[in-house]
């Protein structure tokens, strides 16, 4: 039985206010109704469904959410956030307020690149967003969190980088605030033979009040596109966060995700790619590092739905404190999609007993003519190796940050942009004193 | 005979040491002056490893007994970064593969831990280039990760390598010798020889008599049983090449 999940702070009401305050257009404001539409008839997830089986919402109180007031929204990239190190293209602030570009290089605006504001874009650009804002890659029917960042996000963003586009440095779009509720929504997507990297950041403001954030982001990788995708997830010890991706890749485009998830307290994503068309590849990367008591689960989905598809999972943590970690992976072939390779793999490194890391592999595969493996392996430090490295003068802490920061490489060699590797190294390698989420307790 | 310095840069003695509670050192004494090579042969099993592991301060050996000083300072309450930092250093029998770290960081690591001052990355990268010519590695060693994939005997030279860059003053080497080739074995004597020279006291635990025609050994000492069963000069590694350690073992018993 379902609890009724509504409550005063979300409502109907709240969506039209929310539509209101963006000045949207009727279309979207009707798409924001159908989704809420969605979302009151939708039960509460419970533990029952196998995707929560392992993952504890007792924490969630429905009835105290409320969507954000546009005046808690700040104006400032928080210095959390490497804008200077990864030198963007483009810079994006998303707030409950709505999204700004903080700066937009002279190649980026050359190419033609688009970044809006997602209510903007939703007026003035209604051909990128209409068809694609939560219509096909997250949609409210996907589930409660799915169809309430539908119906009430606040502060989305539109990034477009036209058909045959290519731009050495990354787009840049940093998600910080310090509502209590945050909803915010990516919409990206690269034209045919595009070619771009795309990084997103979560950050909050300097602040550790218990904060929930419900965010969706839908990527689309047109015919012969290169999108390299990254997702950071860099909150605070006091953020809990829930996370909805998922990348359409179409004819012989290549889609490289990467998330890399260091901060909160607890993180729930969904990590999706989908190759609708012949030809499609994705390589989908992972890297956790969690301390005190995190959680994280992190559900990925390899969508074959087309001949000739490639793709290539690696998701990798290191788990230390009492922090626990829930790896669930489908592989899903479609009759259709005949000569499909699909690789999965899951590795944890446990530094703690009081760790746990669960690993689910599942295969769905409903075509003959397939290539299909997956593995999965958890492993504590070996003593060997720390006895190895302090024999030549490390010690015993410096030899154990090595072996971490080793652990991780396997990952970051996977990623196609140098400079986005070498932060995200920087992500993984800091100091766990310096890394928010893994302090205290 | 002995023709070092004269100050004793390691000294054990009476050592006894468990693996699980089994005893396997009965009792040895060894004292390797700075500047000299000192061989250390004897059967499979007879304790020639667990001596180096100890004295490099591995949590699995047990001392029950007896002392080890090296520098004039008692080591065995030191952890084993303390020992390394102390300027000890052992060539492993069986070198660890850890992946994802690079043969320079951790080299650089390892060098910064042992230094004052932390070295530059040009200096760094001087002294790099420099010994891996010296060792005829190729310069590609330097950025693969530490022992993954290595041939045997180019993990053997992996320590050789980081025993020129880090220049211990105590070097034990575990078997180096097995698995190089003819060419590796000279190079990997020349780098020990040219250490030797600044001072370097070195304890060789060798099969065979073939690296002692390279590092010619000040003293050649056999362990049998956990106990050294002899004491002699370079002759007596080619008199166990003639006759083996049956002979001996007969002899120590009759
Ligand atoms: N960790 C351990 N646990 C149990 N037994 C051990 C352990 N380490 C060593 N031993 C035992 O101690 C004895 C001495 O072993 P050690 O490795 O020192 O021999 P060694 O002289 O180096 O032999 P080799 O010439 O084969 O390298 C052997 O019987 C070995 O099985
Ligand atoms: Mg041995």
């Amino acid at each position: 039985m379902a609890i009724d999940a509504r409550a005063p702070g979300l409502t109907r009401r709240a969506v039209d206010e929310v539509a209101d305050a963006g000045q949207e257009p009727d279309w979207l404001r009707a798409h924001r109704r159908a989704a809420w539409d969605v979302y009151e008839a939708t039960p509460n997830p419970e533990r029952t469904d196998e995707e929560w089986r392992r993952t504890d919402l007792r924490w969630l109180r429905w009835e105290s959410l409320t969507p954000a007031s546009p005046l808690d929204s700040l104006d400032r990239v928080p210095s959390t956030a490497p804008a200077a190190a990864l030198s963007p293209s483009v810079t994006m602030l998303i707030s409950a307020g709505g999204a700004r570009v903080i700066d937009i290089s002279p190649e980026a605006r050359a190419a033609g690149v688009v970044a809006l504001d997602l209510a903007e874009a939703a007026r003035t650009q209604p051909a990128l967003v209409r068809e694609r804002l939560s219509t096909t890659a997250v949609t409210p029917e996907q589930g409660k969190f799915q169809a309430l960042n539908a119906a009430l996000w606040q502060g989305g963003a539109l990034v477009h980088v036209p058909r045959g586009a290519v731009l050495a440095q990354p787009i840049l779009v940093v998600t910080c605030d310090d509502a209590a509720l945050r909803q915010p929504h990516l919409l990206a997507s690269l034209g045919a033979g595009a070619q771009a990297a795309i990084v997103e950041w979560w950050a909050d403001a300097e602040t550790d009040a218990p904060a929930l954030v419900n965010g969706a982001t839908e990527l689309f990788a047109d015919s012969g596109s290169h999108l390299t995708y990254t997702h950071v997830q860099g909150l605070s010890s006091g953020t809990r966060s829930i996370l909805s991706q998922r990348a359409l890749v179409r004819r012989d485009a290549t889609f490289t995700s990467t998330n890399v998830t260091v901060g909160g307290r607890f993180h729930k994503a969904r990590v999706e790619a989908s190759l609708t068309e012949p030809g499609a590849s994705a390589v989908m990367n992972g890297a956790f590092r969690l301390g005190s008591r995190q959680f994280v689960d992190h559900h990925t989905t390899q969508g074959h739905l087309a001949t000739d598809g490639t793709s290539d999972l690696l998701f990798a943590g290191v788990l230390d404190g009492r922090a626990r970690s829930v790896y669930a992976g489908t592989i899903v072939v479609d009759p259709k999609a005949q000569r499909t390779n699909a690789y999965q793999n899951n590795r944890n490194l446990l530094l703690n007993s009081g760790t746990r890391a669960d690993s689910i592999p599942r295969l769905e595969i409903m075509a003959d003519d397939v290539r299909c493996t997956h593995g999965a392996t958890t492993s504590t430090l070996e003593p060997s190796h720390l006895y190895y490295l302090c024999s030549r003068g490390l010690s015993e802490s410096q030899a154990r940050e090595l072996i971490v920061e080793g652990y991780f490489e396997a990952v970051l060699d996977r990623v196609p942009h140098e400079g986005v590797r070498d932060v995200l190294r920087g992500v993984l390698t800091a100091p766990a004193s310096t890394r928010d989420g893994a302090t205290g307790i | 005979m002995h023709n070092g310095s004269g100050a004793d840069a390691l000294v054990i003695q009476d050592l006894h040491v468990s693996v699980d509670g089994m005893p396997i050192l009965k009792g040895i004494d060894l004292h390797v002056p700075k500047g000299e090579v000192h061989a250390l042969m004897g059967p499979n099993g007879s304790g020639k490893s667990t001596l180096a592991n100890t004295l490099m301060g591995h949590p699995a050996f047990e001392v029950t007994g007896g002392s080890v000083t090296f520098k004039g300072q008692d080591i065995l309450e030191l952890a084993t970064d303390e020992r390394a930092r102390l300027g000890m250093f052992m060539a492993f029998q069986y070198p660890s593969e850890i992946t994802g770290v690079r043969v320079s960081n951790f080299l650089r690591m390892a060098l910064n831990a042992q230094r004052e001052e932390e070295i530059s990355a040009m200096e760094f990268r001087r002294l790099m280039m420099e010994k891996m010519r010296l060792l005829r590695m190729d310069m590609k060693f330097a950025s693969r990760y530490l022992n993954e994939g290595f041939s045997g005997g180019e993990k053997k030279r992996n320590e050789i390598l980081q025993m020129a860059v880090l220049q211990p003053e105590l070097a034990i080497l575990d078997e180096t010798d097995s698995g190089l080739d003819i060419d590796a074995l000279r190079i990997v004597a020349d780098g020990v020889n040219t250490l030797r020279g600044a001072d370097m006291a070195t304890l060789v635990i060798t099969h065979y008599q073939r690296l002692l025609n390279y590092i010619v050994p000040d003293v050649v000492h056999v362990l049998i049983d956990g106990r050294i069963a002899r004491t002699g000069d370079k002759q007596l590694a080619l008199e166990l090449d003639e006759s083996g350690y049956e002979a001996m073992t007969a002899a120590q018993e009759a």
